[in-house]
């Protein structure tokens, strides 16, 4: 049953990808993104990994997806009934992926792994909770001032542009 | 279903990441192709910290990677908004004021 | 419940290993309050404020020594060669932010967010630095890049300001993307990311057969090439730095480069070692190419900034020399190239400033015409800094290189080094042409009037020149402050 659930999660996160890879419109690429995010969810839990399936729901398709389908169609104009999304030099890089997929692939398959004997299920989230606060306590805090500087630098691109008339007219005149 | 099939699914989703880098020139479909290898490099971290019965550090660091790419796509939200407003279009090729 | 185990000497030393870091971070957060409450014309008192915590963490560095202290169950580790780049980062930091003192009004910059960005940026750099686990290597990374991916598109009116920060971004997020996935590979392949234990099992070989691991090794330093700009991850490097404000461009080229080799140096003297025989020929290519295609690339341009944007490449390739030798020698030049090199390549572009009327079309070289006569210390301050970048004595640019390249012959690598020499000789050029505009060009129409600096701008101008020309002539102290550092990481 859950070799059956692994098969379908895999082909609905890499059938997606494909999507992702291969459609000409950026809208049908971010809707195989949801797939792809979605499927790679499904996996964690089949990798005993329920918080992070949670948290990859929540950030990845409820934050960055809907992100990225704002920097779509905010960038795009929507009356634009194509959004086109021009492909190069395809062959080549399709080789290079499909050999480079070919070498992993082979070395996932033979290298030998050293597999715990009893894989077991247990839930995570007290675990990850008590190590966050113990062990990876520095990332932790490192990861709150990565975070505070991503929020100053968004607001600060994105803030309207009256802003500029603050500015010496010398620099302003740059372009 | 085994290490190595997880390990299959992650390469596949590496290279669908590695194509879209190399052949888009739509800045969000590259930034969607980070996303991807993202992806992957997740599906690795969480597949070895379950079957190798090491402590949880992969699970660990599969979470810093998802809040670093919800920061990663914030700033590049303000970017690609700052550039449509300045040149009404998000193509790399277009920004190409800057000569080689 | 199981109650969390508190040792408050753990705490302790957790705490002395990031002292540094806890002052930037907390200078950070006091610069972006006070900003709310400073009224328009008290906003200069940001940017001493700013320099205050830079110069407290610096001291705080020097307290802390080069002892060391593992903080964080071996996440993190405070020891000489940690030290050694927390100077070089901070004191470019402290330069650039000296420079920014009543410069930041005219560059539009006098902002308490540019300044906490350029803080968060530095903790980043250190993080990094001293990162002794992959995983804060990697978040290091991500902290110091961020900041500076908005700092690039900083002036947003400006359209090289928001395509530069678009190319930095999307080529910084693939190398960190690529980064990552290597780390996952060496995860994969060893089951830990930390350095030490990583060591430990590949020493002698041990791990040379896996090829996992070799891929996640190959990956890692694809993720590191992107950010030092190595050849042929260095296409952003020219866009980037055109159209950073001047300010943050000099802050990149020295302390990004810095904090992104350090980690490099870090892993490189490590882990290389012990898969040699596949990465070594690789570096090699690496350091040739990037080399070659950086001071090719110079020799046709017009923008003063774009000139200096391909030299940086050129340069990552002369550091990646050191490391190709792989011995202590190398890697002692290479830690005393990257210091001078900051000090040099910020005095370059901080006189380059003075004299651009403004962003762009301000840095076209013929601006630069008389100015060498007209305004005789501009000139000779200019051309000292270029002479060093080009490496000729009595510069610090000329010992650092001829560091590097003796390491690379003494380990038997000739031909690198002649292909150094040659590339440092083609660079002469591209550099003297910069000089020759100022002193042996006649003005069409009027020499532009470089701005008059104001006093701490002149001060990290004469502390750039000061610094290139003592480790010119008396090169000893530090040289034997990077070797200690390298050891200390051998240890």
């Amino acid at each position: 049953m859950a070799d059956l659930v692994f098969v379908l999660l895999s082909i609905l996160t890499v059938v997606s990808a494909l999507i992702v890879a291969g459609n000409s419109s950026v809208i049908y690429s971010a809707v195989g993104l949801l797939f792809t995010f979605m499927g790679v969810a499904g996996l964690y839990v089949l990798a005993s990994a329920d918080f992070l399936a949670a948290t990859q729901m929540l950030v990845y398709v409820g934050g960055i997806l809907v992100l990225i389908l704002f920097a779509v169609f905010l960038s795009n104009r929507i009356s634009d009934a194509k959004l086109s999304n021009p492909t190069h030099m395809r062959v080549p890089s399709a080789i290079v992926c499909i050999a480079l997929f070919g070498l992993m692939s082979n070395a996932a398959v033979t290298t030998e792994w050293a597999v715990k004997t009893n894989v077991e299920y247990a839930p995570t989230t007290a675990v990850l909770g008590r190590l966050l606060m113990t062990k990876y306590l520095l990332p932790f805090e490192v990861v709150s001032v990565l975070l505070l500087a991503a929020l100053i630098g968004a607001a600060l691109l994105s803030r309207p542009e009256s802003a500029k008339a603050a500015l010496k007219p010398d620099m302003e005149e740059g372009q | 279903m085994s290490l190595d099939k997880f390990l299959v699914v992650s390469a596949a989703l590496f290279c669908c990441g590695l194509y879209t880098i190399m052949t888009r020139r739509n800045g969000v479909a590259l930034l969607m192709g980070v996303e991807l290898i993202l992806n992957a490099a997740n599906i690795n971290f969480v597949a070895f910290s379950h079957y190798l019965g090491k402590v949880m550090g992969g699970q660990i660091f599969a979470v810093f990677v998802i809040v670093i790419a919800a920061a990663e796509a914030a700033v590049a939200l303000s970017i690609f908004l700052r550039l449509f407003a300045t040149a009404g279009s998000v193509e790399v090729d277009t920004a190409d004021s800057l000569k080689n | 419940m199981i109650a969390i185990p508190f040792d408050s000497s753990q705490v302790m030393q957790g705490i002395a290993s990031i002292a540094p870091e806890a002052i930037l971070v907390c200078t950070a957060i006091t610069v972006l309050m006070a900003d709310l409450f400073l009224a328009e014309d008290g906003k200069w008192l940001l940017c001493w404020l700013s320099l205050a915590g830079v110069l407290a963490a610096l001291g705080e560095v020097y307290l802390l020594g080069s002892s060391r202290i593992v903080g964080f169950s071996g996440m993190i580790t405070s020891d000489g060669f940690g030290m050694f780049f927390s100077t070089v980062v901070l004191s470019a930091c402290a330069l650039v932010l000296l420079m920014a003192t009543g410069w930041s009004e005219r560059a539009g910059t006098q902002k308490g967010e540019f300044y906490s960005l350029i803080l968060m940026s530095t903790t980043g750099m250190l993080i990094m630095a001293k990162g002794t686990d992959l995983m804060t290597i990697f978040l290091g990374l991500e902290t110091l890049s961020i900041p500076i991916y908005v700092l690039v598109g900083f002036q947003r009116s400006r359209m090289t300001a928001i395509e530069g920060a678009l190319k930095y971004f999307l080529l910084g997020a693939f190398g960190a993307a690529f980064m990552l996935y290597g780390m996952a590979l060496i995860y994969a392949a060893t089951g830990t990311t930390k350095i030490p234990v990583l060591v430990y099992m590949s020493v002698g070989g041990g791990m040379a057969g896996s090829s996992l691991f070799l891929a996640g090794m190959g990956l890692l330093l694809v993720g590191f090439a992107f950010k030092v700009s190595l050849f042929p991850f260095h296409m952003w490097t020219p866009d980037a730095y055109e159209g950073a404000p001047t300010l943050v461009t000099a802050f990149m080229s020295a302390a990004v480069k810095a904090a992104a080799f350090a980690a490099l140096v870090r892993v490189a003297m490590l882990l290389f070692p012990g898969v040699s025989p596949a990465i070594g020929p690789v570096l090699w290519v690496l350091a040739v190419l990037t080399m070659t295609v950086g001071n090719i690339s110079a020799l046709g341009q017009n923008n003063v900034k774009r000139i200096l944007a391909y030299s940086s490449i050129a340069h990552a390739g002369y550091i990646m020399v050191g490391l190709v030798a792989g011995d202590l020698l190398g890697s002692q030049a290479a830690l005393f190239y990257l210091l001078v090199y900051a000090f040099m390549n910020i005095g370059a572009f901080g006189v380059l400033m003075l004299i651009s009327q403004k962003e762009d079309d301000g840095y076209d070289i013929h601006n630069l015409r008389g100015i060498g006569f007209k305004y005789p210390v501009l000139g000779a301050l200019l051309t000292l800094f270029l002479v060093s970048l080009a490496g000729i004595p009595p510069t610090g640019g000329f010992i650092g290189k001829f560091y590097l390249f003796s390491a690379a012959v003494k380990n038997g690598y000739i031909w690198l080094a002649i292909l150094g020499v040659l590339n440092s000789a083609a660079s002469i050029y591209y550099y003297l042409r910069i000089v020759v505009y100022m002193y042996f060009m006649t003005p069409e129409g009027e020499v532009v009037t470089p701005h008059t600096p104001p006093f701490g701008y002149a001060l990290a101008l004469c502390a750039c020149a000061a610094v290139v020309l003592v480790l010119g002539m008396i090169p000893g102290a530090v040289l034997t402050m990077a070797e200690q550092s390298v050891l200390s990481l051998l240890m």
